[in-house]
């Protein structure tokens, strides 16, 4: 047998040993400790609502490779929300959802709902765990508390590696229910908002929702720098999916309110879509990450996101991390920012701006310092634009000289510590 | 739960004022070696000693049928999710098999089905040999932790690592239950933590090849471990050609001209088993090999 290259056997076996002999109970299960993600965030819209938001996210790897991971998220918004009717060049009154008092807002004025608080409590819990060498599955479930909505979710999945470990196929399902208790009970749709003290047009005290959702993916890797995944999915929404709050403006032919009628969306929603992310490792270990994703439901609206992300690492400790996203959807088609009197009343109706055609840009950076190899500290701070159609084509007489669309302008700071120990 | 048919146990005997503890375990007298005049700490640390090595023998015995890697060598090319402990010693034997460029080969024992070494002349043919080499290749395995998938008709085998670890994992045992001077020997794989408080060093006597039961040389060291690959008893002879039991899972022959023990002198048993497994591959080359690796060695031809 000829001797190789003046070898480095005994070293390498000296190392080797080490490792087999090294750790006190061999016998013993290794798990690999938690993980914290602690994290405020704070969230602000020009004018309207805040919010802050803790949260907490904790997971547990186990020897065998199964994860426990629970999350608490807490929020609480305060402020002003557009209640759905348009502006006018009169003071407009409106009575709040208890129906025992009432606003008024002034000439030129976006109406907005000043009474909107509430805290919201999360919780969370989910169990991944390997079945085989490549399959792994994953259960869940989250329970979400407010003043007057509740919901209770559960979710499952699957998730197969193929050619050796380079394909993951997963599959996932969730459902959730949820109930919706408004302050004054549900309005009726198509009723008139009532003055202050009136019997306010309810059908009964609350409503529920149910939504069913399944998705299909694909990770690719692609090479040993890219990685690709590829999603599609649909969610079934049923029940009541109105928001109670919001109102439509019934105007004249000059554009003055003469009514306000409760919103009406019909009860069911089906949404499709398609998501792919691309992530690119380059050489100097930065990160380049790229999102598209295109929903289309049968409400009308589709959507496209763009989200582009790079995450530059300055040196050990520190990186920076940009963002730009953008965000554009159409219309549904029951959206009217207001009804003009004595036009046939469409099936459905809303004039929620959510539900209106829009674009969204977010820019902002993500500042990360390791404090220590196990523990980092990041902050977040983005800023968020939305802008739709404020002079739109069919606004009537006085509308034509106010916004009919709630531009929107937002920033988002959030500062994270994460640990493992 | 004793299920097995050999008898368990352990005694212990005070000699030179020193408790020698004994048992036997992987078909070897296993004896360890207590630098104190306590006797409830002999028959605590032996106890300790034995019940570790049975638990390690009864784990990774090719032969019971409730051990690991039979259980490996009959899944049928079906991976199989393995322990810590196996994850450990796989990586191990894997480590092993790459820095010997696929010398030291846990998956080579298959080759026993054609060669056995009881001193006859039976050697099996090439045909027998080259038919059976496909099944050789830790390569061939796949191991991705702790998933090890074995592909049919392939066998591994962790004899060529059990013992010498089995000693290593009973000295760091006992070491944890006492601060004396310990001494594990088992048939002859030896691994000690410091010497004995009243001498600089342990002596331990080699066996010469030819007188079996009469040491041919003393080795003394004051603390590591011994290991010897070897068995002057188990050869083949056609001819006048000697085959030892040394098998290259290359060729599927056994080594030309190895040496007939190898004993090699490491930090631990583990590392001077491995060392001494790879000098016999070597064969005729096998001092140069521990010499050029720097190896603390005796040879015998």
């Amino acid at each position: 047998m000829q001797l190789k290259k003046k070898t480095k056997i005994k070293a390498a076996l000296a190392s080797a040993t080490c490792l087999l002999l090294g750790n006190t109970q061999a016998q013993a299960g290794e798990d690999k400790g938690w993980e914290i993600d602690a994290a405020f965030l704070y969230y602000s819209e020009q004018d309207r609502v805040s919010a802050a938001e803790p949260t907490i996210f904790a997971t547990k790897t186990f020897a065998d490779e199964s994860k426990l991971n629970l999350n608490l998220v807490v929020d609480t918004l305060t402020g002003a929300s557009p209640n759905g009717a348009a502006p006018s060049d009169q003071v407009q009154t409106f009575t709040t959802p208890s129906g025992n008092s009432s606003y008024q807002i002034a000439p030129g004025e976006l109406p907005l709902d000043e009474t909107f608080h509430d805290t919201r409590v999360q919780v969370g819990a989910n169990w991944e765990a390997p079945i085989s060498r490549l399959t792994r599955y994953n259960v869940g479930a989250n329970i979400s508390s407010e003043y007057d909505y509740n919901s209770a979710s559960i979710s499952g999945g699957l998730a197969h590696d193929f050619n050796r470990k380079n394909t993951t196929l997963s599959v996932g399902v969730a459902y959730a229910a949820d109930t919706i208790d408004p302050e004054g009970g549900i309005p009726t749709p198509y009723a008139s908002m009532a003055a202050q003290g009136a019997t306010q047009p309810r059908d009964g005290d609350s409503e529920s929702k149910n939504v069913f959702d399944i998705m299909l993916g694909v990770t690719q890797v692609i090479n040993e720098r890219t990685v690709m995944q590829f999603n599609i999915g649909t969610s079934q929404s049923s029940g009541y999916l109105n928001d109670p709050f919001k109102i439509i403006s019934i105007v004249d032919s000059n554009g003055r309110p003469q009514d306000y009628i409760y919103e009406s969306r019909p009860d069911s929603r089906s949404k499709n879509y398609f998501f792919w992310s691309t992530q690119y490792h380059l050489t100097n270990n930065d990160t380049a990450d790229f999102s598209y994703r295109y929903m289309t439901d049968d409400w009308g609206i589709n959507s496209h996101t763009v989200d582009l992300r790079y995450r530059w690492n300055i040196n050990d400790r520190w990186y920076l991390q940009p963002r730009l996203r953008f965000y554009q959807q159409t219309a549904a088609d029951f959206y009217r920012h207001s009804l003009v009197q004595g036009v046939t009343v469409p099936e459905d109706i809303s004039s929620d701006y959510r539900l209106a055609e829009f674009d969204a840009t977010t820019i902002g950076f993500k500042l990360g310092y390791a404090l220590s190899s196990h523990s980092e500290i990041s902050a977040r701070l983005e800023s968020y634009q939305q802008k739709g159609d404020t002079k739109p084509s069919d606004a009537v007489g006085v509308q034509k000289q106010y916004e009919m669309f709630p531009d929107l302008d937002a920033s988002i700071f959030q500062i994270t510590y994460s640990i493992k120990f | 739960m004793q299920t097995d048919r050999i008898q368990r146990e352990h005694t212990i005997k005070f000699i030179d004022g020193m408790f020698i503890g004994s048992f036997q375990a992987m078909a070897s007298p296993c004896e360890i070696i207590i630098d104190s005049d306590q006797q409830s700490l002999a028959k605590k640390l032996t106890a300790l000693a034995a019940k570790e090595a049975w638990r390690i023998e009864q784990k990774f015995s090719r032969y019971r049928k409730d051990g690991i890697v039979p259980q490996i060598n009959n899944s049928q090319g079906v991976a199989l999710k393995v322990d810590d402990e196996t994850s450990l010693l796989l990586d191990f034997a894997y480590q092993c098999y790459d820095i010997s460029d696929g010398l030291f080969d846990i998956s080579s024992g298959i080759l026993r089905k054609i060669w056995h070494f009881d001193a006859s002349d039976n050697i099996p043919k090439q045909s027998q040999i080259d038919a059976l080499l496909p099944a050789i290749g830790l390569n061939k395995a796949t191991w991705e932790k702790p998933w090890f998938t074995l592909p049919k008709g392939m066998e591994i085998d962790l004899g060529g690592i059990g013992k010498e670890y089995a000693v290593d994992r009973v000295l760091k045992l006992l070491q944890e239950h006492s601060d004396c001077a310990l001494l594990v020997n088992f048939g002859g794989d030896i691994a000690a933590n410091k010497p004995p408080h009243n001498k600089a060093y342990w002596s331990i006597g080699v066996e010469d090849k030819a007188q079996e039961k009469k040491a041919q040389a003393i080795i003394q060291f004051p603390q590591g471990a011994i290991a010897t690959s070897g068995d002057v008893k188990r050869y083949l002879l056609k001819g006048k050609k000697r085959y030892s039991h040394i098998l290259n899972p290359k060729t599927g022959w056994p080594v030309a001209k190895a040496p007939s023990t190898v004993t090699v002198i490491a930090n631990t048993c583990t590392e001077a088993g491995i060392l001494a497994t790879l000098a016999m591959l070597h064969g005729k080359q096998a001092e140069k090999f521990l010499a050029r690796e720097a190896v603390d060695y005796r040879v015998q031809r």
